[in-house]
């Protein structure tokens, strides 16, 4: 069923979309109309749910070396297109295309225009009126959804997130429950048949990996009183995840310290499954560390995640939570290479690993503005206030900025506060020296910081430490205010920049290698040894994150055997909980045989089902690229 | 005084109640044909290669100091760079233990849990063992063991636990002693002392393929178990088929005699039946 443009038909609608005398916003509305114009309804007779993509490719907006150009002297971030947010599916849902038609942009009417003589092309009343007017049903509300968010692939912005399903959907599903008209049965399929939707064209929406395409949808969590949201729909969806057992969408769910516990265990069901999900966030740490940053308590109370695990604002953020990333093990590997030896203690170093990081936050910053990026007049249309293009900015307009390698920076800094400092094995030049030589004079300093120096995950010195880190993190950035006047978000995610990061580094004080890579996002070193979920568990619920709180969780590999029976999966839910109880902020787990992954190495074709989490996404082993396949094996270790 | 211990594994999920940490302690009398730790076979450290990882580029053999035969000396771990050789037993002293525990005391209390000494055989290190419990007294404190010890080693260490996890993995003297190396009597011997302890207790049984999955088997060993009144429950343990995994990197050979490929049979009705609360593993 799928197609390529012929040579002609890409040659006449490249003239047409990439017409000089339209503006940008008239090109993406004309390109997104051409484009689904082009699209063959093709519709399997059992599918209820419509909508598949037919068109692999289609020309962009720009002429050739057109956008060089325009964005020369600018700042481009990824693609240089709106990402990584979240749409208003609430009020488009409830109320409809046209009232939105008549209160926005020229261009974004012409998006409207196209999806919904797209969606009448199915010749289904019910899901056309749905889309003009509102939805009444739940099978309306799941039809309306899945039109909409395939056109806004088709409109070319990526990483669009599903947001806060059980919420939006709920009135529909108790309405139709209420009036008899839908059994739990009934929509339990209603919703796999939606969420296998979503992998239908998904090979076709790859980000850095494949798998890494935004699809994350949040259940769970508070209601705008505060009070707990997990409803029916939340337990279906989990079923519903379960049942298909495909990687999309991306099951994320916000607990708190009142979640029922009951609730812990069908989660970890799921992740028993091996689909590296469901992505736990703790609305009692992050909902008052977004209120800290300047989000209204309604607004707070409303997070989900963006395509990882960034917190972001349905349908009035247009946040961009991952614009740029800290080394933090980076900074403090140069502020011990410059600054140790001049350095009387401790304190006095520590003095200029902030500073370094300050240093850092100035260059970041000034290299991400002017910033560019493309109008995008459909996804303006699904915001909360569709008037202007949001492209523009939206209530909230923060930047996100990762934190790479925040373990190996505080066992860099423990190693040396007891090698140097306090038990004075070494002088400060003759440790640099090491360094520099990357150990080859001292192989007995390399092992003794390999494994015996203090880590975070095992040693209690760590603790405060990172929590330090933390606070010298966050104070690097507070303050400063974006070009959109947006404050700047620090965190403890990594998305790639672990193996980024980890390719510009030399030997480390933790006794790192080069070559070797980092943990990802909020984990322990992958050095850390005599250690195990517990002691990383309570080590990695620290204070320190609430100023950080732009999303990055601590990533933990289970061995699968864990999971084997209901006794054993419920002591793996109480881990989770306690987790978050003791204040953590975001868990992710893996259910990984380690055997099975070095296996799936040397024989691929026998292992082209298993899924892995890999930095905030889940993805199959056997197609992700070899560094990162090590990576995942190497995070294994401290499982056994 | 110091023990030899071959890892603390936190999250345990499978020795005892609630979330546990294992101490495992090194060295074991017994040589049971189907034993998934080889490496807490031997009561000195050993040293633990991860093939898979091994690239065979030979820089241990370059420092090592005695190419007759290993000694464990440790001398190879840390110039490996692939990082796959660790030595498996560490000397430790009660402290030492306590210092790895103790910090997740919370934890193990909120989840119901606490900590288990395993094995090899525990009580190979029975005073090492009973001057932990003293070290970890604020814990809850359970044994797994074979039953194979002196039995006033025995008794005082079943003093001191809160819970006892023994193994009886056939009933007749002559298979124990075929297909574990030593006879049964001295772990029968024990496990009525056990009974006559008052202390709780849970009874393992390995379910191994034609060995000790028969109906005659299982049947004796309710029949020991009957009208136990301490007894928890009986847990029938799975074979593992990944038991042969650490063999070769210890320079050891499994060669198990019995089929491994058989499914073994789950008798749990004659335990249902002898009024013990029975479960697989």
């Amino acid at each position: 069923m799928r197609r390529t443009l012929t040579p002609e038909e890409w040659t006449e609608v490249s003239q047409r979309i990439q017409d000089p005398a339209l503006t940008l916003a008239q090109r993406a509305a004309l390109r997104l109309r051409l484009f689904l114009e082009r699209e063959t309804i093709s519709r399997d007779m059992a599918e209820r749910i419509p909508a598949r993509r037919t068109l692999e490719a289609f020309p962009d907006i720009y002429a050739p070396g057109e956008k060089e150009r325009l964005t020369a002297g600018r700042y481009v971030h990824e693609q240089g297109r709106v990402c990584n947010i979240s749409s208003d599916w609430d009020g488009v849902l409830r109320n409809g295309l046209l009232p939105r038609r008549a209160v926005c942009t020229p261009e974004s009417a012409q998006c409207i225009d196209a999806t919904l003589a797209y969606a009448d092309r199915y010749c289904d009343a019910d899901l056309s009126r749905a889309l003009r007017e509102g939805a009444q049903t739940f099978p309306e509300a799941l039809k309306a959804l899945r039109i909409l968010h395939f056109c806004l692939w088709a409109s070319n912005v990526y990483h669009n997130t599903l947001g806060r399903f059980d919420q939006y959907m709920l009135p529909y599903y108790r309405a139709d429950v209420e009036a008899g008209r839908l059994s739990e049965d009934e929509a339990l399929s209603w919703i796999e048949e939606l969420f296998l939707s979503f992998n239908r064209d998904s090979d076709l929406y790859q980000g850095m990996q494949q798998g890494d395409n935004g699809q994350s949808l949040m259940l769970g969590g508070c209601d705008s009183e505060g009070d707990c949201a997990v409803n029916e729909l939340t337990w279906l969806c989990l079923t519903a995840s379960m049942n298909n057992r495909r990687i999309d969408p991306k099951i994320n769910i916000r607990v708190n310290k009142s979640t029922p516990p009951e609730l812990f265990v069908r989660c970890t069901e799921l992740t028993r499954l091996g689909l590296g999900f469901p992505q736990y966030s703790n609305d009692d740490v992050v909902i008052p560390g977004l209120i800290d940053l300047g989000y209204s308590l309604k607004d707070a109370r409303d997070y989900t995640v963006a395509a990882c695990w960034e917190f972001i604002i349905p349908g009035v953020a247009m946040d961009i939570p991952n614009i740029g990333a800290v080394s933090l093990a980076g900074a403090v590997d140069s502020a011990i290479r410059m600054k140790l030896i001049e350095s009387p203690d401790y304190e006095t170093l520590f003095q200029s690993v902030c500073a370094e990081l300050r240093r850092r936050a100035d260059e970041l910053e000034s290299s991400i503005q002017p910033l560019w990026i493309e109008p995008a007049p459909f996804q303006s249309v699904l915001m909360a206030d569709p008037t202007h293009d949001v492209s523009e900015g939206a209530r909230y307009n923060n930047y996100g900025i990762h934190g790479t390698g925040l373990a190996s920076a505080v066992d860099q800094l423990a190693a040396v506060r007891r090698v140097v400092f306090e038990n004075q094995t070494y002088t400060a030049r003759a440790f640099l020296g090491a360094l520099a030589n990357q150990f080859e004079c001292a192989p007995e300093l390399k092992s003794l910081l390999r494994s015996d120096t203090p880590k975070l995950g095992r040693d209690p010195e760590c603790e405060s430490v990172a929590d330090t880190l933390l606070d010298a993190f966050a104070n690097a950035w507070e303050g400063r205010r974006n070009e959109r006047n947006g404050v700047f978000r620090p965190g403890t995610g990594s998305a790639m920049y672990y193996l980024w990061h980890a390719s510009e580094l030399g030997a480390l004080a933790d006794g790192h290698m080069p070559g070797e890579p980092l943990s990802a996002n909020f984990s322990p070193s992958l050095l850390l040894s005599d250690a195990g979920p517990l002691s990383v568990v309570r080590t990695f619920a620290r204070p320190g994150v609430r100023r950080v709180i732009n999303g990055g969780p601590l990533t933990l590999e289970l061995s699968d055997t864990v999971f084997r029976n209901d006794d054993a999966l419920a002591k793996t839910a109480q881990l989770v909980r306690m987790f978050i109880l003791l204040g953590g902020h975001q868990m992710q787990l893996n259910a990984v045989s380690r055997q099975a992954l070095l296996d799936a190495q040397t024989k691929p074709d026998q292992y082209r089902q298993l899924i892995v989490r890999v930095w905030g996404w889940s993805g199959h082993f056997v197609q992700l690229d070899k560094s990162y396949q090590d990576q995942i094996i190497q995070r294994t270790g401290y499982t056994l | 005084m110091t023990g030899l211990v071959f890892d603390i594994e936190e999250f345990a999920v499978f020795d005892g109640p609630g979330i546990r940490t294992v101490v495992f302690l090194k060295g074991c009398p017994l040589r049971c044909a189907w034993c998934h730790n080889p490496e807490g076979l031997s009561p000195r450290p050993s040293r633990v290669k991860t093939i898979a990882l091994c690239v065979e580029c030979g820089t241990c053999r370059a420092v090592c100091p005695s190419p007759g035969g290993c000694t464990a000396c440790g001398a190879c771990v840390p110039v490996c760079p692939k990082n796959c050789l660790r030595i498996a037993g560490q000397s430790m002293m009660p402290q030492d233990v306590a210092a790895r525990v103790l910090p997740n005391r919370a934890l193990l209390e909120m989840a119901g849990g606490g900590v288990t000494f395993s094995g090899g055989e525990p009580l190979l290190q029975a005073d090492f063992v009973i001057e932990l419990t003293r070290a970890l007294s604020t814990v809850h404190l359970c044994m797994e063991t074979s039953g194979y010890a002196p039995e006033d080693v025995f008794t005082r260490a079943v003093d001191c636990m809160d819970l006892v996890i023994m193994d009886i993995k056939l009933a007749d003297t002559r298979e124990h002693r075929r297909w574990t190396g030593v006879g049964n009597e001295l772990i029968k011997r024990n496990l009525e002392a056990l009974k006559q302890s008052g202390k709780p207790f849970w009874i393992r049984i390995p379910m191994i393929p034609g060995v000790t999955d028969g109906e005659q088997n299982m049947r004796e060993t309710a029949e020991f178990l009957r009208s136990a009144r301490h007894l928890q429950k009986v847990e029938l343990l799975r074979y593992n088929k990944a038991a042969g995994a650490k063999y070769a990197g210890l320079d050891m050979v499994y060669a198990p005699t019995f089929s491994e490929k058989e499914p073994p049979q789950t008798l749990v009705d004659i335990f249902k039946e002898a009024n013990i609360p029975c479960a697989v593993l």
